[in-house]
């Protein structure tokens, strides 16, 4: 009988009620997009940052001379790890050298490593993509303007008694000190400095969450023994930041949709008590209990957050993939986890909404049938 | 000597400063018809809600079957409207969108286990068998008030209480629900009807007749009804 009772009821308000599920359908599709947006936002903005340079750094320890030098086989140490966080490893020397009467930092790298990892710089001219081009060089754009450089020119180069002319393929704006230097291929530089496989540091690019970062550099640590493996600290506290600051974001949008939720929720139900009033007094006259009554509307108002927030969840993926495509320019992935959260949100909000229908349990049968 | 079905005692019910009953006491046998008659504001619904623990007394005592109702939990109260008590209103109130046979079963459900079967006999022997699946908005006044009085006996209870029964109902209704209260006394029902004809007055077995809330008089109609009992004190 209880289920013949529940049926007939949701069909004789299914007009309220169909409000309601709209409203909790809803608020459920936001929850469910912003939840799943919050567990691929880490993933999708650790991508991000990777395209902004290097994240950990590989170099002598910090209380060692400053002539300190690492070993370039720390490179194949490196590969030999293997691992699928390392997006990109570029070993640097920096050298003090002259371009005829004027001094400048000559960095020497692997150009290919070098393009990848700062994909961002702005070049005037071309990239160089081989990795040991002996013939041309990158100068940064204020050594540029010093030197009166432009692509195409030559340069000559000089540190003690090596010397080497290279052309300038681009001039690069990278916004750091790179834009004072001149980058050669990392054999160009070794040469010149009579420095054979020797590096200054190691810049890395490691994909992966705060933990994974954490973790791989430990790995790291254990395979170059007498090296500082450190994070780059200005990256890493922007993107904690970020991170912290987007899930702050997510976490307050959600309260207040599902608080705005309930109210809708609330305002459909207190009609609909209004409406029920007079059924509930007669049931409370027929010897119906507070509690059976109560169990209908309880089940009803779970029924609705169950149906509710699976609707939600799915136009919640649908909405977090277009979000993710607008955002991140790439479509966020449905998480299953998000489906029991947003479902249990969902039923929540429906009970707590229907709070104006437990009040209904304070009806007095007599007042209600006399017609007060 | 067998106890009274009903004994109320002293009664008194206060709405703020107006006394809508004032010391009013009876007792009612088992297989009574009782008549509360009275013009309007006298207090006859105020009796037949408390006699039904819709309702509970500024002071007194009600005790039926042995229960004393006056001293009831609201819990209590709602086993005991579910057990001992058959309603009949004057508005019928059927849930609207439970057909006929549901509504029947509706007061099964809170008493203890539906039987389908049983609520089907219930309705035909209130003539409505072919009516079973009708909503009430499908049915006529005077169905809607068999479907009630159908629910009212579905849990044999100690005492029908009908709270002007053919209030809304034609003369040709009219007869046929008080043909069958007739035939619910002759089984052996305790009724208290709430009415203002004085033909269904006639009918029971006494009019307990109510004047600004206190009793102004019992009448025996059956078998004696010329005769004019004075009431307790």
């Amino acid at each position: 009988m209880f289920w013949r009772i529940f049926w007939h009821l949701l069909g004789a308000s299914r007009a309220r009620l169909a409000l309601a599920l709209v409203t909790l359908a809803s608020g459920a599709a936001i929850t469910s997009a912003l939840l799943n947006i919050d567990l691929d936002a880490e993933r999708k903005l650790t991508r991000e940052f990777r395209t902004l340079g290097a994240n950990v750094v590989v170099a002598p320890p910090s209380e060692s001379s400053e002539a300190a030098l690492v070993d370039a086989a720390a490179m194949d140490r490196i590969a030999a790890l293997r691992s699928r966080l390392l997006s990109v490893a570029a070993p640097y020397l920096y050298i003090a050298a002259s371009a005829g009467p004027q001094p400048v930092i000559l960095a020497g790298t692997w150009f290919d490593q070098v393009s990848k990892m700062n994909s961002w710089w702005k070049v005037d001219g071309n990239w160089i993509t081989a990795r040991d081009d002996r013939s041309q060089c990158l100068v940064g754009r204020i050594a540029a303007r010093q030197l009166g450089l432009a692509p195409g020119s030559l340069v000559e180069l000089r540190a003690g008694d090596h010397k080497i002319s290279l052309r300038v393929a681009g001039i690069v704006t990278a916004g750091s000190a790179e834009d004072n230097q001149i980058l050669t291929s990392l054999a160009v530089a070794q040469e010149l400095a009579g420095l054979p496989g020797r590096l200054s540091l190691i810049q890395l690019s490691v994909a992966g969450t705060p933990i994974e970062i954490e973790a791989f550099m430990s790995r790291l640590a254990g395979v170059l023994p007498g090296l500082d493996v450190r994070p780059v600290r200005q990256l890493a506290a922007a993107e904690g930041s970020l991170l912290a600051r987007i899930r702050g974001l997510i976490f307050w949008t959600m309260l207040l949709i599902l608080t705005l939720t309930t109210l809708g929720v609330l305002a459909s139900m207190a009609a609909l008590a209004m409406e029920r009033s007079r059924d509930v007094g007669l049931m409370k006259a027929l010897g119906g209990s507070v509690r059976r009554i109560m169990r209908l509307f309880r089940t009803e108002a779970g029924a609705l957050g169950l149906l509710g927030g699976t609707i939600g969840f799915v136009a919640g993926v649908i909405l977090a993939r277009w979000v993710g495509g607008r955002v991140f320019g790439v479509a966020i992935s449905p998480r299953w986890e998000v489906f029991p959260v947003t479902v249990a949100l969902s039923v929540g909000v429906a009970l707590a909404g229907a709070f104006p229908l437990r009040l209904l349990g304070r009806v007095r049968p007599a007042e209600i049938l006399r017609g007060e | 000597m067998m106890a009274p079905l009903v004994q109320v005692e002293h009664l008194e019910k206060r709405f703020g400063s107006v006394r809508a009953l004032d010391g009013v006491s009876f007792m009612v046998e088992a297989g009574e018809w009782i008549a509360i008659m009275g013009p309007s504001g006298s207090g006859k619904t105020t009796l037949i809600n408390i006699l039904g623990g819709l309702d509970r007394p500024s002071a007194g005592r009600v005790i039926v079957d042995g229960l004393e109702i006056s001293e009831h939990s609201e819990q209590e109260l709602t086993r005991y409207r579910a057990e001992k008590i058959g309603f009949i209103f004057q508005q019928f109130h059927l849930v609207p969108y439970l057909t006929a046979l549901e509504n029947v079963m509706l007061a099964q459900y809170f008493h203890s286990l539906t039987d389908e079967n049983e609520a089907a006999e219930a309705l035909k022997r209130v003539g409505l068998d072919g009516r079973s699946t009708h909503l009430p908005s499908q049915l006529s006044g005077g169905e809607q008030q068999r479907v009630a009085i159908a629910r009212a006996l579905i849990n044999h209870p100690k005492l029908i209480l009908a709270d002007e029964p053919t209030g809304n109902l034609d003369e040709a209704n009219e007869v046929i629900v008080l043909n069958l209260l007739r035939g619910l006394h002759r089984a052996g029902h305790t009724i208290l009807v709430v009415t203002h004809s004085q033909a269904i007055g006639n009918l029971a077995d006494r009019r307990i007749e109510l004047e600004h809330g206190r009793l102004a008089r019992i009448a025996i109609a059956t078998g004696a009804r010329n005769a004019v009992a004075r009431p307790q004190t």
